[in-house]
């Protein structure tokens, strides 16, 4: 942990204590419970024997007779390994006791075996009375399951009574717990109904809780292994399936009896299961605080096949000595993965909750540690194999949850996605739209250049001729007009709006400088800064409207002084020229000159929609008013 | 005495052409030419004074005339003669160093007018053609373009000013009396504002070159 974080060291420390109290709490409830049984059998009836004669032999029973083999007394419980170091095989315990419910009536009686391994045959006073299994390899298992053997009336003596068990069992070298190493309990014997509730206790804590837990975590198993395998980014399900289900199998060997394989085969599969299981772990925690690294990758998988191999190295004789040196390497790896994961996820809610969650697994794992060293299998050695499937349900539960959450947020971003999709599509038609508009402007424009450059070449060319070749000055003016009239026209394919202020400079300039080439003063008046546009069109027109205008002020009208005036009123553009000419004669309409350039003017704003007034007084000059509205005229 | 380059590809325009400028300039010497190939071969070999170059000629444009003018001789005097009055075909030649243009239709007393002047300092400037030129200017300006390796030619007050006004058509007399300045003040100000457009013109285009690797 970095310096940076050491702030939240105690909370988070206090948080962790905290939770591992509450998880140590919690084991020593279900202990209390699977003990409270024998707390409750009465004193008086039951009693506890604490030692016993025995002889190693493979011997038929002996019923009743003094044992043929070499004697030799010792305290219940025996561990073999102590007792006896090296042995394996059967082992015959005798014990003597004296009827305790003697008058009672037919009350029936029973012994307690809390635990025993691997397997037994018991006789009272010489009578079979019951049979574990099968006696030889590969043999019964029920070292993890207790025993409740009633003791029926009519075998049972007055005085003391002989109760013979014959164990057959396995060196503590050649397996991988104690708890799977020959050896015997303490025997309680007593009234049936008074043992029976603490035996039904230890079976359903010890044996059924165990099945119940494992089919649930091979359910979860293969659940979360099928959603992690078909989810790839989220291999830590997958990782978290295969530690549930390994898990689960090794769960097995609290319940599972009848093995149909050898004794050696069996320790092998669960040492080389929980190689398994440490690899899925591990990798789970990794995956699971979003690490991936190689060399861990191609670790844990070769540690298996390590596993595997030191122990057959090893041989059978080795065994527990090689399983002792792996769980020491297990517990490093796995609280070595535990500590990555805490350190980069534990701030996090959910990395609260495995802090906690791995420290119930953590205590859990050391009381496994611990009973090692245990005479007895005491209700904690019981209930803590139960610690893990607790946890690792409530691991599932919440990376299902996590899962779930994902999926959600994944559908929310589809939805989102598709919306997004949706707009580009719709952006990129709006831009093929206009990509489209764009060639069809720029096919357009060619095909204007294509046919201006026509015109000029050709039709310009020939007027031009005629303008700078023929001897009458009326054809030559009239040619000249015709081109200019082409120009126009050829411009006016462009289409482009002009800026109201643009044109008027282009007003201006052509207007002041012909009125001054003819001698006549000019005026001219015009707003600044116009914000306003024309269409090409409208700009063509009014520049030959105010041409033909000028034209014939200096043809026609005599005038010394011309006065040009625009401005924008109410919307509307409004150009007036006047002069102080002789203004036009009443017959002018005959004239065809001037006629036409009147009624042509005229009729060149009422194609734009707008008016064109001609006042005029012979001797007072002339006013032409020229009237556009603006918003038409910006239309190209 | 002066040599004139005459460049244009229709006989009857050609020989009006002839007629007017041996008017105006009756001791000259003048070369005609009705094609682009000739005219460059001429300009090898013969210094000119004036050059009157039309620009849509059969083999080309006369703009091709107009740039090898300014290279090989920068005193020359290129003149655009054309039919097309709009700045999309002037601007190109006057970016290439033409210093002024002639409309072909114009009356006959209007181009002796304008050809004197010319001649005398005087070219022509045209509110369209003065809307352009600032518009060149004032992208060059641009921040963007300011870090651009080309030498920076700018425009000074005056001269935008002057341009400013004849873009809001005021004639060039109109803009002297305004500014209190002499005609020919005000002509030498279009003058420069010509060859700054054709200086900066000819930097980018060497630049533009460089960029494609033509001068290595």
């Amino acid at each position: 942990m970095s310096a940076s974080h050491l702030p939240f060291v105690p909370g988070s420390l206090v948080r962790r204590v905290a939770v591992g109290l509450i998880a140590l709490a919690l084991l020593a409830t279900l202990a209390s419970a699977v003990m409270h049984g024998a707390a409750a059998a009465g004193p008086a009836r039951t009693f506890t024997i604490r030692s016993a004669l025995t002889a190693a032999g493979d011997g038929p029973a002996l019923a009743g007779d003094a044992l043929p083999y070499a004697v030799q007394t010792v305290n219940l419980p025996d561990q073999w390994s102590h007792t006896r170091p090296g042995f394996a095989g059967t082992l015959w315990y005798r014990v003597g006791f004296v009827h305790p419910a003697e008058g009672a009536g037919d009350e029936l009686l029973a012994v307690a075996i809390p635990q025993l391994c691997s397997n037994f045959e018991i006789y009272l006073n010489g009578a079979l009375l019951e049979n574990g299994g099968r006696m030889r390899e590969p043999l019964t298992d029920n070292c993890y399951h207790p025993q409740l053997v009633p003791l029926p009336a009519q075998l049972l003596v007055a005085g003391t009574n002989t109760l013979d068990l014959r164990i057959a069992g396995h060196r503590r070298e050649e397996v991988g717990s104690r708890w799977r190493a020959g050896g015997l309990a303490a025997l309680t014997i007593g009234p049936y109904a008074e043992l029976d509730p603490g035996y039904a206790r230890r079976l359903a804590f010890g044996v059924g809780a165990p099945q119940g837990a494992s089919a649930t975590l091979l359910l979860l198993g293969g659940f979360m292994f099928v959603l992690g395998f078909i989810h790839r980014s989220e291999s830590h399900l997958a990782y978290f399936g295969a530690l549930a289900i390994g898990t689960a199998m090794l769960d097995a060997r609290l319940w599972v009896r009848h093995v149909p394989f050898g004794h050696q085969v069996q320790e092998f599969v669960l040492l080389a299961l929980l190689a398994f299981v440490v690899w899925a772990a591990v990798q789970f925690l990794l995956r699971y605080a979003g690490a991936r690294i190689r060399w861990i990758d191609r670790a844990l998988p070769l540690q298996c096949a390590l596993v595997a191999f030191s122990m057959l190295l090893a041989g059978a004789q080795r065994l527990a000595l090689v399983a002792d040196f792996w769980y020491a390497v297990f517990a490093l790896e796995v609280l070595a993965a535990a500590g990555y994961h805490l350190r980069r996820r534990g701030h996090s809610a959910s990395g609260r909750l495995m802090a906690a969650l791995l420290t119930a697994v953590a205590l859990a794992i050391a009381v496994e540690f611990a009973s090692q060293w245990s005479p007895e299998r005491t209700p904690l050695v019981v209930v803590a194999p139960l610690v893990l499937p607790l946890v690792f349900a409530l691991v599932g539960l919440r990376l299902v949850q996590q899962h779930g959450r994902a999926l959600q947020h994944e559908q929310q971003g589809r939805v989102q996605l598709e919306q997004r999709v949706r707009e580009a599509t719709a952006e990129i038609e709006r831009n093929f739209r206009q990509l489209a508009e764009l060639q069809v402007e720029q096919v357009t424009e060619r095909e204007r250049k294509r046919i201006a450059a026509d015109l000029h070449d050709d039709l310009g060319a020939k007027l031009l001729t005629i303008v700078h070749t023929s001897d009458s000055e009326r054809i030559s003016t009239l040619a000249r007009e015709a081109l200019e009239e082409m120009r126009l026209s050829v411009r006016g394919l462009t289409g482009r709006a002009v800026r109201l202020a643009d044109a008027l400079g282009d007003w201006r300039a052509e207007t002041m400088s012909r009125l001054a080439q003819a001698g006549i003063d000019g005026e001219w008046q015009a707003p600044d800064d116009l914000p306003h546009a024309l269409g090409s069109r409208a700009y063509v027109q009014t520049t030959r409207i105010l041409r033909e205008a000028t034209s014939n002020i200096i043809k026609h009208s005599n005038a010394t002084h011309c006065a040009v005036r625009c401005r924008i009123e109410d919307g509307d553009f409004q150009l007036v020229i006047q002069d102080n000419g002789d203004g036009i004669a009443p017959d002018v309409d005959s004239r065809p000159d001037r006629g036409h350039g009147l009624a042509s003017m005229k009729a060149r704003a009422k194609q734009l929609h707008g008016q064109c007034l001609v006042e005029s007084g012979q001797g007072y000059g002339t006013v032409i008013r020229l009237t556009l509205a603006l918003d038409r005229a910006a239309d190209p | 005495m002066k040599t004139i380059l005459l460049l244009e590809d229709l006989p009857e325009i050609r020989a009006w052409l002839r007629k007017l400028v041996q008017q105006v300039f009756p001791d000259a010497a003048i070369s005609e030419s009705s094609r682009v190939h000739d005219a460059l071969e001429l300009v090898k070999t013969v210094k000119f004074d004036l050059a009157l170059v039309d620009l849509g000629l059969p083999d080309g444009s006369g703009v091709e005339v107009v740039t090898r003018l300014r290279d090989l001789q920068p005193d020359a005097q290129s003149v655009v003669v054309t039919i097309h009055d709009d700045d999309e075909h002037l601007f190109p030649a006057l970016q290439a160093g033409a210093f002024g243009y002639i409309l072909k239709e114009q009356a006959r007393e209007l181009i002796i007018e304008q050809l004197q002047r010319i001649s005398q300092g005087e070219p022509p400037l045209s509110p369209s053609i003065a809307r352009r030129v600032m518009a060149y200017f004032t992208e060059k300006a641009r921040p963007s373009a300011r870090n651009s390796p080309v030498p920076h030619v700018s425009l000074t007050d005056r001269e935008t000013e002057v341009l400013l006004r004849v873009a809001k058509g005021y004639t060039l007399p109109e803009i002297g009396v305004q500014l209190g300045l002499s005609r020919h003040t005000i002509a030498d100000y279009v003058k420069q504002i010509y060859r700054k457009l054709n200086v900066s013109s000819r930097a980018e285009a060497a630049l533009e070159a460089q960029r494609l690797g033509l001068f290595g």
